[in-house]
């Protein structure tokens, strides 16, 4: 399933996920637990795709199983036509084109910020050391890091720590970065200033973008399409193409077509989120 | 917020109260005043929250303002009250700090000095001398008065000044003494033992109570220590004493690295792969319940020359927490490190290298600190039993030849060896975990 | 992902466990049994290298002097039914339980104490850290000669023991009780005495069972120690019993495998007082047990 443009046009043909029919149970104590329920997305390259739902509705599963840290039950994804995973081979192996960026952060807290950095490169063997700390610093600096290469994370600021960690991922030109809730641990305020900070690197670096969040408004700002899942089982409710254009800044957050989309969308999620409360979900 | 303009002697004032500017010469108070301006603000006023842009510095001339600091920045005292003389809104002057560390309201009507940070930092860096200086005391302050950690407090080099040094491991060293001094705990202390040594002495040797009748007193016990001609042989004047000390620390030292060296890698082994877990975990937690001491006739047995028994026995027990904490340690480590590696392309040995064996690290020294107190331990009591020299059997045969003083000096003797051993392993964890040490002080309080 | 995939993975562990026992227990046979067949000439080269370091070669270093498993779990046969073996389980329990259950009773609220009080704290803790390094062990001469009788000298040691691993793991646990459980219980107008009994007490129980568990091991360590050092080891003199006597009293008489067997029995001993306070932990903290 290659995706076909005309040529001419700066296309980014890498990072073209397709989700087909997947459906993962768990088996806890006996009890069979369907956690994705015959789930199909297709995801574009380069597009930021925002995956939004109920705590504990599966959407991490869904995101574990990309990137290969979950089997699947049976369905199939795919990575630019290549097959990570399926009912004959349900473990993808992990692996630098698809990158995590996790919630409470996995920089690794005995290495410093530039030594996380390079962590990618240098284990590959894909640059010599040096090249890949230089290349490091500059990415760093690029993305408004400079001057705390050498403290270790535990030392700056959490805002400061995930965006390091967006850095180590793209130092690795991965197809496809996978966030799961990168900032929900993040008050609003630095929430805002991460948001931009990641459009500006986005714009730099066109990747995919899987992002999964609970909040709507993160979603419509960042995403170019915007997935509502209900809850568990997960299934695409809703998909939503957002079209103001890129690229975007804060001002978008009072426009008139955002106001229209929250509204279109709200009702959905605010439905599927009614429905988790009830069931008694625990967080994923 | 009312500005006032023209108030160019209150403003030269309010910086003079201040710290950083005490010193300062006329000409310097000047130019800051120039760009500085006077703001009155009423009871109540919220001045910046925590988060916004650190642009402007203040001065307090009048009244008083509340000042809470955000948790993340790990401050001990949260909520600080300043008054007239006082400053705040300085998180613009510190290195990689570009928004409010706190939120400032005034609690009584107050007026402010309000500096914007660039221009101040532009003209310290125009001050060959006095600017940096300046700075200096910016931290110096700042350190002392707002409770932050200090590697939070490193204000802004200047460029083109000369670069002020870091804070110097020394001073680092004694700002921490002096906090300690100031805080009640080393009074509290002193009471605590001026409590025991006083029962100790009072009930042995005053009053003569029934039990302790028996049991030798105080000053007898640290005369006989200090003596330099000891009745029962031993002192700190007496060869034989270190002879004693020397024989248990090295007895020790052997069965403690024997036990690091086996222990630790088996214990890495078993938390990283299941496989060889399930192999060899089931003898070895088969054999970790026998107590120590029930080793020592077969240790006999096996080992026939005492020397090598007493080792085998610290060892052993050594051993036995070594792996076991060490197990648990790669057993506690984060999943989300191991999965980043393997997403980033490490491959397993590389996992293995880089990721298990730093993040067990933390576990692995408090299991060995835990390990040195089991090696003392099971050391002490196999020279009980079956030993020449070493500091257990000078309490053994001290009891037996019926000097009780020396079993005292024994007994204390042992404490302060086992501490300065256990402190050592402290130590080398610190030194090899520096990460550790920044994140835990960050957290303090 | 069925049912019946995870009891297979179960099958699997357990019988990796007890192919490696029975390894173990092979080895050992064959290793003390080296007085037989180290004599063989085949094994000549091994004799040689022996030599080279030194050692006697008629038998193998160290595993050779033990004796087998077979010959143990004879002996073993033969103790089952003597009264006297039975006694000494009987005693080294009574002692274990006695020095225990006092350093609970004593440990707890003072460390209780400690966490909750800071001047308390700052009094108490220095003296009890400086006293801590010191090994039970070393304050057996002093107990001896303090108490009136030979038994309440063990049970002091054995106390000791278990008393430093209880206080530390009470003010530990305490200490890491998470702020926001006061701030809420104030805001809901708890009073002193409230707050200690509903937050400080629960909060500090898993600490409370886990520092019990550790120190139920270091009051059978110290209880055989005593055992050996009062009854056999040294003059220190006065009635025996217990298993650590039983250990020793077999050395002195000469027969090698009942001090295995006193071993082995004392390491059920051990492990079956842990698993019991472990389960006495779970039953008292049923919060813990979700997940």
């Amino acid at each position: 399933m290659e995706m076909t443009k005309s040529s001419g046009a700066e296309v980014k043909t890498r990072g073209h996920i397709l989700i087909e029919d997947v459906v993962k149970v768990y088996d806890p104590e006996g009890a069979a637990v369907m956690a994705v329920d015959h789930c199909s997305l297709e995801i574009e390259a380069g597009e930021i795709c925002m995956i939004v739902g109920p705590s504990g509705c599966g959407k991490t599963t869904l995101l574990n199983a990309i990137a290969g840290f979950h089997e699947i039950t049976s369905g199939r994804i795919l990575l630019d036509g290549e097959v990570l995973c399926s009912a004959q081979k349900p473990r993808a192996e992990p692996g630098p084109d698809r990158i995590v960026v996790f919630q409470n952060g996995a920089l690794f807290p005995w290495k410093t910020n530039l030594e996380n950095v390079v962590f990618g490169p240098v284990m590959q063997g894909r640059m010599t050391k040096a090249e890949a700390l230089d290349r490091g610093r500059a990415m760093m600096a690029d993305a408004g890091l400079a001057g705390v290469e050498h403290n270790y994370p535990g030392e700056v600021s959490s805002g400061m720590r995930r965006r390091v960690e967006i850095v180590r991922a793209l130092m690795n030109n991965p197809a496809v970065l996978l966030l799961d809730e990168p900032y929900r641990a993040l008050d609003s305020l630095t929430k805002s200033v991460m948001h931009e900070a990641l459009l500006e690197i986005y714009y730099k670096n066109k990747v995919t973008i899987f992002f999964i969040t609970h909040d709507l408004e993160e979603a419509i700002f960042l995403g170019h399409r915007v997935a509502i899942m209900t809850t568990r089982p997960c299934k695409p409710k809703k998909l939503l193409t957002v079209d103001i254009p890129h690229p975007r800044d804060y001002s978008v957050l009072t426009s008139k077509r955002f106001r229209e989309l929250m509204q279109e969308t709200s009702e959905a999620v605010h439905e599927e989120a009614r429905k988790a409360f009830q069931a008694g979900e625990r967080e994923g | 917020m009312e500005v006032q303009a023209g108030q160019e002697h209150e403003a030269r004032a309010a910086l003079r109260e201040s710290a950083p500017f005490r010193d300062a010469s006329e000409r310097l108070l000047e130019r800051i005043a120039a760009v500085a301006r006077l703001v009155r603000v009423e009871q109540g006023a919220r001045i910046y929250g925590a988060g916004e842009v650190a642009d402007d510095l203040y001065i307090v001339a009048s009244g008083r303002v509340e000042h809470v600091f955000k948790r993340e920045v790990g401050a001990r005292e949260a909520l600080k009250r300043i008054g007239p003389g006082g400053v705040f809104g300085w998180a613009g002057l510190l290195l990689g700090q570009s928004a409010r560390l706190a939120s400032a309201t005034a609690v009584e009507p107050a007026t402010l000095l309000r500096i914007p940070a660039e221009d101040l930092v532009k003209i310290l860096e125009s001050e060959p001398v006095e600017g940096a200086a300046v700075m200096d005391r910016f931290g110096q302050m700042i350190q002392r008065d707002f409770t932050v950690p200090t590697f939070l407090a490193q204000v802004r080099r200047l460029s083109g000044a000369p670069l002020t040094e870091e804070m110097s491991r020394f001073s680092l060293t004694m700002y921490r003494i002096s906090l300690w001094v100031k805080s009640p705990r080393p009074y509290l202390m002193m009471i605590g033992f001026a409590i025991f040594l006083g029962t100790w002495y009072l009930a042995v040797e005053v009053w003569r109570l029934p039990r302790f009748r028996d049991m030798p007193g105080l000053t007898v016990v640290v005369k006989e220590w200090l003596s330099p001609n000891p009745t029962y042989g031993l002192s700190v004047y007496t060869a034989e004493y270190y002879q004693h000390i020397w024989v248990s620390i090295w007895r020790v030292t052997q069965a403690f690295f024997l036990a690091t060296a086996l222990g630790v890698p088996l214990g890495l082994l078993m938390g990283w792969s299941p496989r060889f877990k399930e192999y060899v975990f089931p003898i070895f937690e088969m054999l970790r319940p026998i107590p120590i001491l029930a080793w020592v006739p077969l240790a006999i047995v096996m080992f026939i020359a005492t020397e090598s028994a007493v080792i085998f026995l610290a060892f052993l027990a050594s051993f036995f927490a070594t792996a076991l904490n060490t197990m648990l340690g790669v057993q506690s480590i984060d999943e989300s490190y191991v999965r980043a590696a393997h997403c980033l392309g490490a491959k397993r040995w590389q996992v293995f290298r880089h990721v298990i064996i730093p993040g067990a690290l933390p576990f692995i020294f408090t299991g060995l600190q835990i390990s040195i107190g089991v090696c003392w331990f099971s050391l002490v009591a196999a020279e009980m039993v079956s030993g020449q020299y070493g500091l257990g059997y000078v309490i053994n045969t001290s009891y037996v030849m019926v000097r009780y003083p020396t079993i005292i000096i024994g007994m204390a003797t042992l404490g302060i060896v086992g501490y300065a051993t256990s402190a050592l392993v402290r130590i080398a964890g610190d030194y090899l975990m520096q990460w550790r040490v920044r994140e835990l002080a960050l957290s303090e309080g | 992902m069925a049912a019946g995939g995870a009891r297979r993975i179960n099958a699997r562990v357990v019988t990796h466990g007890l192919v490696s026992i029975l390894i173990f227990l092979v080895l050992w046979e064959v290793g003390s049994r080296s007085k037989v067949w180290l004599a063989w000439d085949a094994f000549g080269p091994l004799r040689d290298l022996i030599a080279a370091f030194g050692l006697k070669t008629h038998y193998l270093p160290w595993i050779g002097a033990v004796p087998a498993p077979s010959a143990v779990f004879k002996a073993w046969m033969g103790v089952i039914d003597q009264a006297g073996y039975w006694q000494s389980w009987y005693m080294s329990f009574q002692r274990v339980l006695g020095g225990f259950v006092a350093a609970m009773l004593i440990g707890i609220p003072y460390g209780l104490m400690l966490a909750v009080s800071r001047t308390a704290h700052g009094i108490n803790f220095p003296v009890f850290e400086s006293l801590r390094p010191i090994p039970p062990l070393a304050w057996v001469p002093a107990s001896i000669i303090f108490w009136p009788t030979q038994e309440l000298a063990i049970m002091f040691i054995t106390f000791l023991g278990a008393f430093y691993t209880i206080v530390i793991n009470v003010v530990g646990g305490a200490k890491s009780i998470d702020g926001r459980f006061f701030q809420a219980a104030q805001s809901m107008g708890a009073s002193k005495w409230d707050i200690f009994k509903r937050i400080v007490l629960p909060g500090t129980l898993p600490s409370i069972m886990v520092g019990s568990a550790v120190g139920m091991g270091i009051t059978w360590e110290v209880v055989v120690a005593a055992e050996m050092i009062s009854g056999g080891g040294s003059q220190m003199g006065g009635s025996g019993g217990g298993l650590g006597f039983f250990i020793w009293n077999s050395y002195v008489g000469g027969s090698y495998e009942q001090i295995v067997v006193g071993m082995i029995s004392i390491g059920i001993a051990g492990y079956v007082s842990s698993e019991l306070l472990r389960s006495l932990g779970t039953y008292v903290t049923p919060w813990l047990r979700v997940r």
